[in-house]
């Protein structure tokens, strides 16, 4: 499908300021913030290119999963004490004892938050992922490469406004085994 | 405000059932308890060697203390010392996989064999220092194995154990007692140390029943509670110096 | 004000900070990877004598001893009756005490952004997970039927018996559980991205392994971006979470009802103690790191070692702080057995032990800390750290088994002797060490990423005639 109508560009830059002039440009020839995509080997914000926010769950995740800590918390601090045949005591404590079920009820809640953030980081890249990708390996030595899906027939355009804007170079993407 | 205390149930007020009176003024010292104790509950023979660096394997022990320096030394009462059978145990709580919890029916601090995993956080947490610890396999060579009471578990390396009031007995007079239709009387059975004693000096029985042998004694004036302070509700009663 | 030094620095100028400071001088990302990447792969025959030592070590100390001590019971272990807990929860504490560095460097310092601990955040997150790994195993040892050890876990069985969470040891198993699985996650959320690059420069069966572990990281937008949020929220959640894993340790000492043992204090007095230990043990390797791996003196600077010393001189100061104050209020409640323990801590057969903590605790780490350049030096820094480390381990052997020979009952009283427990014991030492060895060559021990993002936020600026570091924030 991909192949018949859409072109995907590679570009690779130097430094942060030319691909950020890069995607300045391609959004004035008309390529839309989502058919862009930015590689790099550090976290550049969206913000030092002019690139809209990006969206994550991994927040939410995280509340979830605290939300299902604290509920197996609060089975195991509160309800598990009473599935037994009969009530066990010891010493003088009752059965649910106070102070240590906000013990247990508070390393639940933070292991759930904690398991399910690192399962959102999984859940919303994709992890693992070992299909082949478009990539290049440069961006580990600190470029800044730019994805641009293009439309059939636009491909001089951009390439033109990608190396206008200081591009090292500039090819199709091709996906490949990482 | 109106604070009704009688709704606080204060734990200082929960009455035990079984307990012992022990009158070190007329303990001799003859360890026949402490035998009696061991052919009873299947205590295993630790030897001497680690019986020499505290891993005596007894439910029951005398203690001996001396006052003074050498050579003017003075004896104190011999104090046998087992589990008091606290009415809120500190090794209780703190077992992770309930091998230690307290029976409500006879009120009596239990020790599940087969559930403990050896962590040794009761006997740490025992004022007595009244638990032992399997430590070993220990050997029990023949003919020895014939004398095993068929009414106690054997215990294995890593679980822990204590003195249980002889609940084997309580339940054999309990049984009997309810196949005859009957409660069960003061004095009908008793603990194996008790039983071996010459001297009298250990008694069992009752201490829910105001008119048994250990409620009648327990009522004397100079009976103590060891470390009763802590809040433990031992059940077990010393006389000394009477 | 001082002319004459103001003057003296002006002639270095420039030149020094950037000599000094690792973020004030940056090299091109590519050649900091290629550095990474040689570190990780050079091994000298020294490395694997050592290493093959420390695997036989491994082997005797820990599996075999283990095993012997399994199929013959802890009988041939040291612990008796008083002292029913001896070295097996002394190497537990002490380890997991070690394991408090790790979440403090990467934690608390990202939170509050102490720029020094980029380079050495991962280091010292290996030794969280690895010191874990051996305060499990310790704590496992110490159990009389450690094959029925699942029984404390709460899962659904036939008997409907669930473990029973009025024990510390209860909460001990789920807060250290908790902690080992988010201290490995958040030790491998951001080596992602160094995997992903260790992936595009390795051949062979590095490359799978790193392809493998790099779980086909790119570094699209949205790849950091979750990536960033996820560390975010880990670095803020995993500090309560080290603050109640120590704090439940101490718990198991402090709920109980021993002379010395129960004390309100135990909670904080062993969160520093652990930090205490910890920020002594990740000296240590960073001094061994910085002397024995390729180009890590590019990456490990004096400054380092400086900015810890200074911490762990604060961190000493609060633990004697928290020593002296756990110690005047069991001193002043005048209860018999808290003063014939006392005593006996200090005047008793163990009482070396007790004025050595202090020396090696308190009295060392102030005598030296405080000059600048002693605690700028590798091998001062690196002594002191394992005077430290000896010292906390003596404290909790003082706090277990010594505080156990005395009770409520004389007559139990007996001193404790270590059996087996002392090849188990160095066998945690030596598999501690072993997989921290392996760890080194098999994964890059700096976050490149990081080090490159800290560079980039760094300069020099002028105020009037004085340059002085800025720091822009860039996250």
């Amino acid at each position: 499908m991909t192949e018949s109508k859409i072109v995907d560009l590679l570009a690779v830059f130097p430094d942060l300021e030319p691909a950020a002039d890069a995607i300045e440009h391609l959004r004035s020839i008309g390529v839309h913030d989502g058919c862009m995509n930015v590689i790099s080997g550090i976290p550049v914000t969206e913000a030092m290119l002019g690139r809209p926010s990006q969206w994550t769950n991994v927040p939410r995740i995280a509340l979830g999963g605290a939300l299902l800590g604290f509920g197996a918390g609060f089975f195991l601090a509160f309800v598990a004490p009473y599935l037994y045949p009969y009530p066990i005591q010891v010493s003088t404590q009752s059965y649910v004892p106070g102070p240590p079920a906000v013990v247990v009820l508070f390393e639940l809640t933070m292991l759930g938050m904690l398991l399910s953030t690192f399962l959102g980081v999984f859940l919303d890249s994709f992890f693992p992922n070992y299909r082949p990708m478009k990539y290049v390996p440069e961006v580990s030595d600190g470029k800044i490469a730019i994805l641009v899906e293009c439309p059939y027939g636009d491909e001089m355009k951009i390439i033109d406004a990608l190396k206008k804007s200081g591009a090292e170079s500039v090819r199709p993407a091709e996906a490949q085994h990482l | 405000m109106d604070i009704k205390i009688s709704e606080v149930k204060l734990s200082e007020e929960q009455a035990g059932k079984w307990g012992l009176v022990i009158d070190q003024d007329i303990c001799t010292g003859c360890q026949a308890c402490v035998a009696a104790c061991a052919m009873e509950n299947n205590l295993s023979f630790v030897g001497e060697e680690d019986s020499g660096y505290g891993r005596s394997m007894h439910w029951i022990r005398i203690e001996r203390f001396w006052e003074g320096e050498y050579p003017e030394v003075k004896m104190t009462p011999n104090q046998p010392m087992m589990c008091q059978q606290c009415g809120s145990a500190p090794c209780e709580p703190v077992c992770p996989v309930f091998a230690t919890v307290h029976s409500e029916a006879e009120q009596l601090n239990l020790q599940v064999y087969n559930r403990c995993v050896g962590t040794r956080y009761c006997a740490n947490n025992c004022p007595y220092q009244v638990r032992s610890f399997n430590w070993r396999d220990y050997e029990r060579p023949e003919p020895l194995p014939n004398q095993l009471n068929p009414d106690v578990t054997v215990r294995r390396r890593g679980v822990m154990e204590k003195c249980t009031f002889c609940i084997q007995r309580i339940h054999q007079a309990q049984d009997q007692a309810k196949a005859e239709g009957r409660e069960v009387v003061d004095g009908e059975f008793t603990t194996a140390c008790a039983q071996a004693c010459p001297a009298s000096a250990i008694i069992f029985g009752r201490v829910d029943d105001p008119e048994s042998l250990v409620s009648q004694l327990g009522r004397r004036s100079h009976g103590v509670k060891h470390l009763e302070e802590l809040g433990t509700l031992p059940n077990v009663t010393y006389f000394k110096g009477g | 004000m001082a002319e004459k030094k103001n003057h003296a620095e002006h002639a270095h100028g420039e030149e020094h900070l950037r000599k000094k400071h690792l973020m004030l001088d940056p090299l091109p990302r590519g050649q900091m990877n290629a550095m990474v990447m040689e570190s990780m792969h050079t091994t000298s025959w020294k490395f694997w004598a050592v290493f093959g030592l420390l695997a036989a070590i491994t082997a005797y100390g820990l599996f075999y001893s283990w095993g012997v001590m399994i199929a013959e019971g802890l009988g041939v272990a040291g612990v008796n009756r008083p002292a029913y807990w001896g070295i097996f929860l002394v190497n537990t504490v002490f380890w997991i005490g070690i394991s408090h560095a790790g979440t403090f460097i990467s934690a608390i310092l990202r939170v509050f952004k102490a720029e020094f601990r980029r380079p050495f955040t991962r280091a010292a997150e290996l030794m969280t997970t690895f010191g874990l790994v051996q305060a499990g195993f310790s704590i496992f040892m110490h159990m009389g039927r450690v094959w029925l050890s699942y029984w404390l876990m709460p899962y659904p069985n036939q008997r409907m018996l669930w473990p029973n969470l009025h024990s510390p040891l209860s909460w001990d198993l789920l807060a250290i559980t908790t902690y080992l699985l988010s201290s490995t996650m958040y030790l491998f959320l951001p080596l992602i991205p160094d995997v992903a690059m260790a992936r595009d420069r390795s051949t062979g069966w590095r490359k799978t392994f790193y392809k493998i572990l790099a779980l086909g990281f790119r570094g699209t937008e949205g790849e950091w971006t979750h990536l960033r949020n996820a560390m975010n929220i880990f670095a803020w959640a995993i500090i309560p979470v080290m603050f109640s894993v120590h704090t439940i340790v101490s718990w198991d000492f402090a709920a109980a009802t021993r002379p010395g043992w129960n004390s309100t204090i135990f909670g904080p007095y062993f969160v520093v103690g652990a930090l205490h230990s910890g920020m002594g043990a990740v000296i240590m390797v960073l001094a061994i790191v910085r002397g024995t791996m390729k180009n890590m003196k590019y990456f490990i600077r004096p400054e380092h070692f400086e900015a810890i010393g200074k911490l762990m001189l604060i961190i000493s100061m609060t633990w004697a702080y928290f020593f002296f104050n756990d110690y005047m209020v069991q001193w002043y409640g005048g209860d018999k057995w808290t003063k014939q323990l006392l005593h006996f801590h200090e005047a008793g057969p163990m009482g070396w032990m007790w004025f050595v903590m202090l020396i090696f605790n308190v009295a060392i780490p102030w005598a030296v800390l405080w000059n600048r350049k002693w605690r700028s030096t590798p091998w001062i820094v690196f002594t002191v750290g394992l005077l430290i480390n000896v010292g906390m381990w003596f404290e909790r052997y003082i706090i277990i088994p010594i505080s156990l020979s005395i009770n409520r009952m004389p007559f139990t009283w007996r001193l404790y002797q270590p059996g087996i427990e002392i090849p188990l014991g160095i066998g945690t030492l030596a598999f501690f060490i072993l997989l921290y060895m392996a760890a080194s060559r098999l994964i890059p021990l700096i976050p490149v990423w990081e080090v490159q993002e800290g560079q980039m936020a760094h300069e020099l600026k002028k105020y009037g005639r004085e340059t002085v570091v800025t720091v822009s924030e860039l996250e």
